[in-house]
């Protein structure tokens, strides 16, 4: 049974935990200390040492990424505004282009996703919101029946709502879900907007990429930590303890964040991210995510296993995290075949990726302008891992 | 694809990586593609100078859409993007601060 279950404001745990935390020895889930500095302030480096002997295989990557091809106008080909390699928590790479330096923002869009599944993780280790709560304990619905939603459906993106995450434009009226959340009805108060919508599938029977799902997720996670933490609750929990200065992340006119695809930041923060789940949920020796939401944040989603819609084939999801495994009796092919097995990635519009390899203790971050669908993850990791092959 | 219809393609697929899955129709929404083209350029275009911190030339590549906005004007001072589009539609956004980033007004 996953441990995310205890009830808002339960005592219980928190009492069963002290009385065990004394009696028994060190376990496996506590925070272990590490050689090798946090990267709060900033990311320590081993750059030189790397660039002296793997010079070939960084020029590979380098060809890969950074050779642009056409006009810029003509927006063709991998077009890499930002690349980070960070093994074992020391920068060995990074390089930027089009105007970009390692100090300049860059929307993430739905790399934000992530994020807020790792809020949501802080908000279950707070006792403030329970996985298997209905939104409506927290946020009211315009439709009533959307109430027999769950947090964890809403996490593995089972909402069952009518929600059309691509476009089909009737130019008076449009059908596009995101677009009419982002720019259009929605943009007001995305929270009521999105509840607005007709249950298609009983929720939890069903996948399907819904930046719907996620920003009402983040309208919970709104409303059960902003009584305790205020308006800033992404930075106190989050943001600021991972030391994400640049983290800029835009709201609605209600003031809740767009937890699908707003967030914008330095990809030397955004990599923050992925060293938190490397280690576990750790950060500076203590544990921010909850024992085993890493492990459960990564396994295959129960959903996308009974019926998806409009599931591509690299598209095998855990809570709002894309993961390098097949999908038991759906799927055997990796997303990512040059990747180790259990690789797992945040992952926006137009190129934007932050890929961990934790047998590697890699992480590959790529902020980018890609705009025509020539460039691969698969072969981005395959040059990344030739760089960190043998390594110590 | 007809070039109205390709602006929507750029805006579009926002969280997406997951485009062009077409299944069963649902319901329209109550907005247009000046409307939506409007508003996404002074939002993101605002986005990209003031929280981006890039170039206007840049920003106009990368916020580029179709059918085109017809002006798009920064106002440094205020920190607000106005766009406007065919006399009707015209959207602004504004830099709140380093943060929350912009909003549509």
């Amino acid at each position: 049974m996953s441990p995310h279950r205890s009830r808002r404001k339960s005592w219980l745990p928190a009492l069963l935990s002290v009385a065990l935390c004394g009696a028994l020895p060190a376990s496996a889930a506590e925070c272990s200390t590490l050689s090798t500095p946090w990267p709060t302030q900033v990311w320590p480096e081993a750059r030189e040492e790397v660039a002296a002997t793997r010079a070939e295989q960084l020029r590979a990557l380098e060809d890969y990424a950074f050779t642009l091809v056409g006009k810029d106008e003509e927006r063709k080909g991998v077009r890499t505004d930002g690349l980070l390699l960070i093994h074992k928590g020391r920068i060995i790479y990074e390089r930027y282009g089009r105007g970009f330096d390692a100090g300049k923002r860059h929307l993430s869009w739905s790399m934000s996703k992530s994020f807020t599944s790792a809020l949501t993780g802080i908000a279950v280790r707070e006792n403030l919101l329970s996985l298997d709560d209905s939104l409506c304990e927290y946020v009211k619905a315009t439709r009533q029946s959307n109430c027999a939603i769950s947090v964890r459906n809403l996490l593995e993106f089972a909402s069952g709502l009518d929600w059309r995450e691509d476009y089909e434009n009737g130019g008076t009226h449009q059908t596009s879900s995101v677009l009419a959340m982002l720019y259009g009805e929605g943009r007001k108060d995305m929270v009521a907007f999105i509840t607005a919508h007709e249950q298609q599938e009983k929720p939890g029977t069903s996948w399907r990429y819904s930046s719907g799902d996620t920003t009402l997720l983040a309208g919970v996670l709104d409303a059960a930590l902003k009584p305790t933490y205020g308006r800033e609750w992404p930075w106190k929990l989050l943001l600021d303890v991972l030391g994400m200065r640049s983290a800029t992340w835009e709201r609605d006119a209600k003031g809740v964040i767009v937890g699908s695809s707003y967030l914008h930041a330095t990809p030397r923060d955004l990599a923050k991210l992925g060293y938190l789940y490397l280690r576990d949920g750790c950060w500076e020796g203590k544990r921010v995510l909850p024992e085993e939401w890493v492990t459960d944040s990564t396994k295959v989603s129960e959903p996308i296993m009974l019926k998806s819609y409009a599931r591509g084939s690299d598209d095998v999801q855990g809570w709002q995290w894309w993961l390098n495994r097949p999908i038991p009796g759906v799927q055997a092919e990796l997303p990512w075949p040059s990747a180790p097995e259990g690789a797992y990635a945040a992952r926006g519009h137009w190129g934007q990726s932050m890929t961990v390899i934790p047998s590697k203790e890699l992480i590959v971050v790529r902020t980018a302008d890609d705009r025509d669908g020539s460039f691969s993850l698969d072969t981005l990791l395959k040059l990344s891992l030739a760089v960190v092959e043998g390594l110590p | 694809m007809k070039p109205s219809r390709l602006a929507v393609v750029l805006v579009a697929s926002v969280a997406a990586l997951s485009c062009g899955r077409g299944d069963t129709v649902q319901r329209p929404y109550d907005n247009n593609d000046l409307q939506l083209v409007t508003s996404y350029t002074a939002k993101d275009f605002c986005s990209c100078v003031f929280v981006m911190e890039m170039s206007e030339d840049y920003c106009k590549r990368w916020t580029a859409a179709s059918p085109a906005v017809a002006t798009v004007r920064v106002d440094y001072q205020e920190r607000t993007v106005q766009t406007a589009a065919a006399l009707l539609w015209g959207e602004k956004a504004r830099f709140v601060n380093a943060r929350e980033g912009c909003l549509l007004e």
